[in-house]
């Protein structure tokens, strides 16, 4: 367990949707503490940097990407930890609990570096102009829903916290071109964060008769 | 290639020249020495000299011919069951074309009006995707044949047979005016001879004959491409000489190559021992049996199946379809085998666009893969559509199709009772995990599903439960939709889908579909399409002939109002120079005017409605139009829809 091979992540979409077909326990609590111990332990450093920040041998075309902070929401994080892809082993219960993984998640999200924005006083109002004006629609769509076509994932309504998101935007490890400060200053995107946070669950499927056909 | 005509005793030439040499004689200047004689132009000849007119009146001039080179050509035609040829009207081919309407009775080909040479090909790229088979294209010398160069390209990357005739007047000393000069070429498929499988340039009718088989012959033998015959305008003009014998070969379609025995043995052995093996089918199903082979080697494995959809592959419903969980799959398998994938190495890869281009295996060390493919047995290298080399451990060049009973059945033998039924077990895990992929898309569709603009989910949703319980074919493309068509909709039957452009050249999708919906006219099936408004506005006079040959199709405009596959590219780079996003739209986006869709369909002669931007309002609309298509005419409802 200790002595991982070299890894590898893949895309943020495809982890979703295993995510979705597990059953996730959500943790009472998150010592970010515990998760560093967790990080150290299980050997992720060993791929993906001490910081999580990812490692890449060109060489070998192996890399694992930076998990320090993680794009994924926590049910996908843990979807993917179950049930990896690529070259990542898999890590079941008996390995590490739920309960650990949502420490270790914790830890990793602790990781993003520091905003200047607060996105619990942002216009979610601003920030839906500014996700149109911003092009974040044109992967993500108007709403927020996603694309296979583009890969651009599912962020409606978001659900990792807004320093991951903000440093995912500015450092992206997958296709999406990064938008950096000069481009998009926090406040921007606190505004877009609040959006997306705004952007209301669906009904179930189950109650749409188009939809179970 | 020469450039001397040798053809048959030309009595109208010849009686021509005879009336005019005389004229010529009693009223031009001398020729200065060496200058050479000149040859009478194709046109009227000029009025006699008062001289002439005393003397011995000429033999009258034959102006009419009951039996031309081009009923000939039409009879060629006739005798390989083609049932349609699509042109632009154009001089070097009139012959032809006025040979096709009276002496063939404009039956079995009926002549097919199309408003550009580009739409005529891509037609015959729809109807071949569900005929099976090709129709044939009519271009007019030069000009018509550079307006059809980019759909024949497409056709070409798709493996898709067309069948092209180009008319020509090769003879110099034959052109008329300006417009037969410009109009004329030394070498006519020149300029699209990199993107066909065969060309030829027929000297004489028996010619003619023997060329046009081969070409119908190679154009069906897989790898399918376009085929380009030459019909210079003398050898359709001049007339059949008496008692010429003009026998048309009989026409017998090449048996398709199937895998070498000793290979496919040994693909079986490697994929009855595999423990998480994988088939990915690109345009692996090139008919209705193509289908029935893959499921049977499917089920006889017990194996995902991961359809790249650029044919109509596999049931979109069946348990083992994990399409929609290809990435891990692949990351999983020990052995994958690969049928007729057009790019192999990109299923098995991931790439990242960024200042530094990246790409990275997916699969696991160790992997064994196996790739049959015609496409090994014919190869061109300037157009770069082979995509990027794929290393495998097994290379079987041989049409899937063909191979899939030997390979299945060499599969059978290998596999032991207790083998099955551990196989069984396999097949049950993979039915789950179809039916929790089917309901994650059914959550996902719900999501937005009440947005303005409409969501793609919502509109292909609205679309199903509409056509579900008729006897349908969507011909369109589904990627610009988010492929909702095949998450969504249970398809089963190999016309109800036909794949995608080939060469991504835009402008092949709302032809595509008229010539698809032509081809399931005679069935009766009612032919629906996505239609995406970027491509419409290639060429929208095809809505025209879909109007005038009253062909029935329903398009549901995904009307998105801009380029946006290039507004994400724009963005990339604005991005990677941090100057902000906000004039990505300059040169990309639709609007500014928006379109009227409706107007348009309507001025074009098509039942149309819209722009429709309540969802609510779409399942009515699809019905109405509905309505009119199956009264046997086409239809067109204007939605305006999110970018994806």
């Amino acid at each position: 367990m200790l002595s991982l091979p070299s890894q590898l992540i893949l895309g943020f979409l495809s982890a979703v949707v295993i995510s979705a077909a597990v059953s996730v326990a959500r943790a009472p609590s998150r010592n970010s503490q515990n998760g560093k111990h967790i990080f150290e332990t299980q050997g992720c450093q060993q791929c993906h940097g001490n910081q999580g920040q990812g490692l890449a041998n060109t060489q070998t075309q192996e890399s694992a990407p930076r998990i320090g902070p993680t794009r994924l929401s926590q049910a996908a994080f843990v979807g993917f930890v179950r049930h990896p892809m690529g070259k990542m082993p898999a890590y079941r219960n008996q390995d590490v609990s739920d309960a650990e993984l949502a420490d270790l998640y914790a830890f990793l999200q602790s990781l993003a570096p520091p905003t200047k924005a607060d996105p619990s006083s942002a216009n979610a109002t601003k920030g839906q102009h500014l996700f149109m004006s911003y092009g974040c629609y044109e992967c993500h769509g108007n709403e927020g829903q996603g694309s296979t076509q583009t890969a651009g994932s599912r962020i409606g309504p978001i659900e990792i916290p807004f320093a991951p998101f903000v440093a995912y935007i500015r450092q992206p490890t997958a296709q999406m071109p990064p938008y950096t400060a000069k481009a998009v200053s926090d406040a921007d995107l606190a505004d877009i964060y609040a959006f997306l946070l705004s952007r209301p669950h669906s009904a179930p499927a189950k109650s749409i008769q188009l939809l179970n056909q | 290639m020469a450039k001397s005509r040798k053809g048959p005793v030309n009595r109208r030439e010849f009686l021509k020249n005879a009336a005019a040499g005389a004229a010529a004689l009693a009223a031009s200047p001398k020729l200065a020495d060496g200058q050479p004689t000149p040859s009478t132009p194709r046109g009227p000849v000029p009025p006699m000299s008062p001289e002439a007119e005393f003397s011995t009146p000429p033999a009258p001039e034959v102006l009419t011919a009951d039996r031309t080179g081009s009923d000939f050509m039409v009879d060629v035609i006739k005798s390989l069951g083609i049932e349609y040829v699509c042109a632009n009207p154009g001089s070097a081919f009139r012959g032809l074309h006025e040979s096709v309407i009276n002496y063939g009775g404009n039956k079995d080909p009926e002549f097919i009006t199309c408003c550009h040479e580009e739409s005529s090909v891509a037609m015959a790229h729809g109807y071949a995707k569900i005929e099976g088979k090709p129709l044939a294209v009519f271009a007019h010398g030069t000009v018509g044949i550079q307006h059809a160069a980019m759909a024949i390209y497409n056709a070409y990357c798709d493996r898709v047979p067309v069948y092209l005739i180009a008319g020509n007047i090769l003879d110099a000393t034959k052109r008329i005016n300006a417009a037969e000069w410009v109009h004329s070429v030394q070498d006519a498929a020149a300029m699209v001879r990199d993107y066909l499988k065969w060309d030829d340039l027929p000297l004489s009718l028996p010619h003619f004959a023997e060329s046009a088989v081969r070409a119908y012959k190679i154009a069906m033998t897989p790898p399918m491409m376009p085929v380009f015959l030459v019909a210079d305008a003398e050898l359709q003009e001049n007339p059949i000489p008496d008692g010429l014998a003009l026998p048309i070969p009989k026409l017998a379609l090449a048996a398709p190559p199937q895998g070498d025995s000793g290979a496919v043995a040994e693909a079986a052995r490697l994929l009855a021992a595999a423990q998480n093996p994988v088939i990915i089918a690109d345009r692996a199903a090139r008919t209705p049996v193509g289908l029935t082979r893959l499921i049977d080697l499917a089920e006889t494995l017990q194996a995902p199946v991961i359809d790249q959809m650029w044919r109509m592959n596999f049931p979109s419903r069946h348990p083992l379809n994990q399409t929609q969980r290809s990435r891990e799959l692949v990351c999983n398998a020990d052995v994958i085998l690969g049928l007729e994938c057009s790019d192999f190495w990109n299923a098995l890869h991931s790439f990242r666009d960024q200042i530094n281009r990246t790409s990275l295996p997916l699969t696991k060390p160790g992997v064994k893969l196996i790739g049959i493919t015609a496409t090994d047995l014919f190869s061109k290298s300037n157009y770069q559509d082979s995509q990027r080399f794929q290393q495998v451990d097994l290379d079987i060049a041989a049409d899937a199709e063909a191979t899939l009973p030997s390979l299945t059945e060499a599969i059978k033998r290998e596999l032991t009772s207790d083998r099955k039924r551990a196989l069984q077990d396999r097949g049950t895990q993979f039915a789950v995990a179809r039916e929790e992929s089917l309901q994650r898309a059914r959550d996902a569709a719900a999501y937005a599903w009440d947005a303005t603009p409409i969501s793609t989910a919502r509109l292909c949703a609205e679309l199903w439960a509409n056509i579900k319980d008729q006897d349908w074919s969507l011909v369109s493309f589904t990627t610009f939709v988010n492929r909702w068509p095949q998450r969504l909709w249970s398809f089963d039957k190999h016309y109800q889908y036909i794949g995608g452009h080939g060469g991504a050249g835009i402008g092949y999708g709302a032809p595509a579909a008229v010539g698809a919906a032509l081809a399931n006219r005679k069935y009766g099936r009612l032919s629906v399409n996505i239609q995406c408004d970027g491509d419409l506005m290639y060429a929208p006079g095809i809505l025209w002939t879909a109007a005038h040959h009253r062909i029935p199709l329903l398009s549901v405009m995904h009307n998105n109002r801009a380029y946006h596959q290039e507004v994400m590219q724009v963005q990339i780079m604005a991005n990677r120079h941090s100057r902000g996003v906000d004039r990505a739209k300059i040169g990309t986006a639709i609007e500014d005017p928006t379109i009227d869709f409706t107007k348009l369909a309507q001025s074009l002669g098509v039942h149309a409605e819209g722009p429709i931007t309540d969802p609510k309002d779409l399942g009515p609309a699809i019905r109405r139009g509905l309505e009119v298509v199956k009264r046997g005419d086409p239809a067109l409802i204007d939605a305006h829809t999110q970018p994806r």
